[in-house]
């Protein structure tokens, strides 16, 4: 079942990943000031939307664990997590090449930018939870909880980010000064092969943990037997003599 | 709910003041993150109000991660948290208790850590000290809602400080940075006040946030299960 | 007898850790005014069952039902449950304020009076013996008169002196009314009191007689 759906998913990615690469390079005109640089940004957009995504689709599924009580969504929520830094890091990087090319430096303090990396950092640290040895309910329940509160956080760190100081371009502007039509048609297409790329990688984790949960409880359960095996005990224990 | 949590937090009162658990290596901690931080500073330099208020909140929030340790460690000595599941009373009501312990044994150490950064980081109190002691306030809220949450989370785990640590200090990034503004707006000499009230709102949204977030969700970290 | 409720009922259940079964089709009700004692091999999931019986840990299947207020339910495991930092008679006034219980100070000078603590009552608790501290737990039990008694291997550790001071207690208490589960590795010595014996084997839950001494 999850098998053919993500070749499905990933054919999907693939093609259209593929006519994307048409669009941005031969399709949408050159930027003037930036440059073939710009191009950059095609990958950047999607990367940042589809990493919130994922970490949203964590949120929802770690809450699903916390009512449910069922391994499955913590292990979905756990391919969500890495999934999600996954794109979360290949934003920064692209963003920092992005921002260096613009504004000169690899790295400022702006409100999307800053999200982004204590979103990198709060992920980090439920990665790192997760990575402790512990009972698995109580980590379910743990890494739940710290994904839960993380997404919670986000519009607080955008908002204070913004306060503090903000220079990034508005792309999508309510003014309509942003991109030409061209450009916008390419940005949304990448954004739409993007799903079917996140989508796969998603699911390929999912079915990945899914498939090392069932072997670790068939290794117990050989275990087990073989702990059960040798002479079966007299039936009364404590009978007085 | 109240009398138990009341019950808790006068229990880890007692303890970490007449008894001294280890508060002591959370107020060194904190002093002496201020005091080396004054190493940046040339002779007759004076540090900006703004990164003299960021020391001033990092300091805290070092002491926030080891007295929320601190706390929660308490219950493990002898697993006396199966004795704290047990009581006729709400779980959260732990969660309330060891937040209200962690709020006033943090502004205590604060109480120690103002006149430090004005010693060590040569600063001079502005016209509008009310913003950051409205700051304070708020912000000790904040850290004792949510350190009292994760708090329980690193109990019983090796290098539980620092695991609680990186947690911790990215989910209070926006609260340290509206505190830091209200901070420095109380050391500056004539501070740009417009958006005061905005860096107030953002602080109290992070407060009731991690309010809720403590009473619905702790019941998941705190449990009988080991 | 047949009209009487149980105070403490497990109905068929089930208890998993990760995929491994600790025990199922667990069956079990304890009466008011009985001592029972429960046996089992390391590992059987004796103290599982202990736990699922002071409502900390939840069934996968079946239900365990509890007819005693939870501000009535004693536990006294190996862990003494105590602050080694405070003094004796600060833990149990915290437990006892904590609990809800009216004049505290009042019940926590009489129950140091019935474990023989009064002289020790100020001293730090984290300086006391294995006996003195599983006395002092034993006092924080008897804080809230407890109708329903859990007992994790209590005696482990103690002196005889000790020993005899529990069994009181606990003849007392059954006189009273109240349900014990007593988890025992000796059950020679403590059948003396039992009234029945369940074991834990083979991953379910048995009855057997009690021996005769």
């Amino acid at each position: 079942m999850l098998h053919s759906k993500i070749a499905i998913s990933a054919l999907l990615g693939g093609l259209s990943l593929a006519i994307c690469q048409w669009l941005v390079f031969a399709w949408a005109p050159e930027e003037k000031v930036m440059g073939l640089v710009q191009k950059i940004f095609y990958m950047h957009l999607p990367l940042a939307w589809w990493g919130l995504v994922s970490f949203a689709t964590a949120c929802a599924a770690s809450l699903l664990c916390l009512i449910r009580h069922d391994r499955k969504y913590d292990l979905f929520s756990a391919s969500a997590v890495e999934t999600g830094m996954l794109f979360c890091t290949l934003t920064l990087v692209t963003g920092s090449i992005w921002g260096r090319h613009s504004w000169g430096v690899w790295w400022t303090w702006d409100p999307r930018l800053t999200t982004a990396l204590i979103l990198w950092f709060i992920y980090a640290g439920c990665m790192a939870l997760r990575s402790i040895p512990m009972p698995e309910h109580r980590k379910a329940s743990l890494c739940s909880v710290v994904t839960i509160v993380g997404f919670l956080d986000v519009p607080l760190v955008f908002l204070s980010a913004r306060l503090w100081r903000s220079i990034h371009p508005s792309v999508f502007a309510a003014n309509g000064g942003g991109l030409d039509m061209q450009m916008a048609v390419t940005a949304i297409a990448c954004v739409a092969a993007f799903f079917f790329i996140w989508l796969s990688l998603l699911l390929i984790r999912y079915r990945q943990l899914l498939l090392s949960a069932r072997l670790d409880s068939i290794i117990f359960e050989q275990l087990f037997k073989a702990e059960q095996e040798p002479a079966p005990k007299t039936k009364k224990l404590y009978a007085s003599e | 709910m109240l009398t138990a949590a009341i019950a808790i937090c006068k229990k880890d009162l007692l303890m970490v003041f007449t008894h001294g658990a280890g508060l002591a290596q959370a107020l060194l901690l904190g002093l002496l993150l201020v005091f080396l931080f004054s190493l940046s500073l040339n002779a007759g330099d004076r540090l900006s109000p703004q990164a003299a208020a960021a020391m001033f909140w990092l300091a805290s929030a070092f002491c926030q991660v080891l007295v929320f340790n601190m706390l929660y460690a308490a219950e493990e000595a002898e697993k006396a948290r199966l004795g704290l599941l047990m009581l006729p009373a709400p779980v959260q009501s732990v969660w309330l208790g060891k937040a209200a312990a962690g709020m006033v044994i943090l502004a205590a150490a604060q109480c120690v850590f103002i006149p430090a950064v004005f010693v060590f980081l040569g600063q001079k109190m502005g016209e509008f000290w009310t913003l950051s002691l409205a700051g304070i306030l708020i912000g000790d809220l904040g850290m004792a809602a949510s350190g009292s949450l994760l708090g329980a989370l690193s109990v019983g785990q090796s290098g539980r400080e620092s695991l609680l640590s990186i947690v911790l200090f990215p989910l209070l990034t926006p609260l340290l940075l509206s505190v830091v503004k209200l901070a420095s707006f109380g050391l500056e000499a004539d501070p740009m006040l417009e958006n005061a009230l905005r860096w107030i709102g953002l602080a109290v949204a992070f407060d009731s946030i991690f309010l809720g977030a403590g009473l619905v969700l702790f019941p998941f970290v705190y449990n009988g299960e080991d | 007898m047949a009209a009487q409720q149980p105070l403490l009922e497990f109905q068929d259940v089930a208890k998993t850790y990760g995929q491994r079964i600790i025990f199922r089709h667990v069956n079990a009700a304890l009466f008011s005014g009985s001592i029972t004692l429960l046996a089992g091999d390391n590992g059987s999931g004796k103290s599982t069952l202990m736990r699922l019986a002071a409502g900390l840990t939840s069934p996968d299947m079946g239900r365990v039902s509890r007819r005693v207020p939870l501000a009535r339910t004693g536990y006294m495991a190996h862990a003494t449950f105590l602050y080694p930092g405070l003094e004796a008679r600060e833990n149990l006034l915290f437990w006892a304020k904590a609990s809800g219980i009216a004049e505290p100070a009042k019940k926590v000078t009489e129950v140091l009076e019935i474990t023989g603590l009064s002289r020790s009552a100020f001293e730090k608790a984290g300086v006391f013996s294995r006996g003195m501290a599983q006395r002092l737990n034993l006092a924080r039990l008897l804080l809230s008169d407890p109708l329903l008694i859990l007992l994790d291997e209590p005696a482990t550790g103690l002196d005889v002196s000790s020993r005899t001071m529990l069994e009181e207690v606990v003849c007392s208490a059954r006189k009273r009314g109240a349900a014990v589960l007593w988890i025992s590795h000796n059950i020679k010595e403590d059948s003396r009191h039992a009234d029945r014996l369940l074991v834990l084997n083979s991953h379910t839950l048995g009855e057997e007689e009690l021996p005769s001494c």
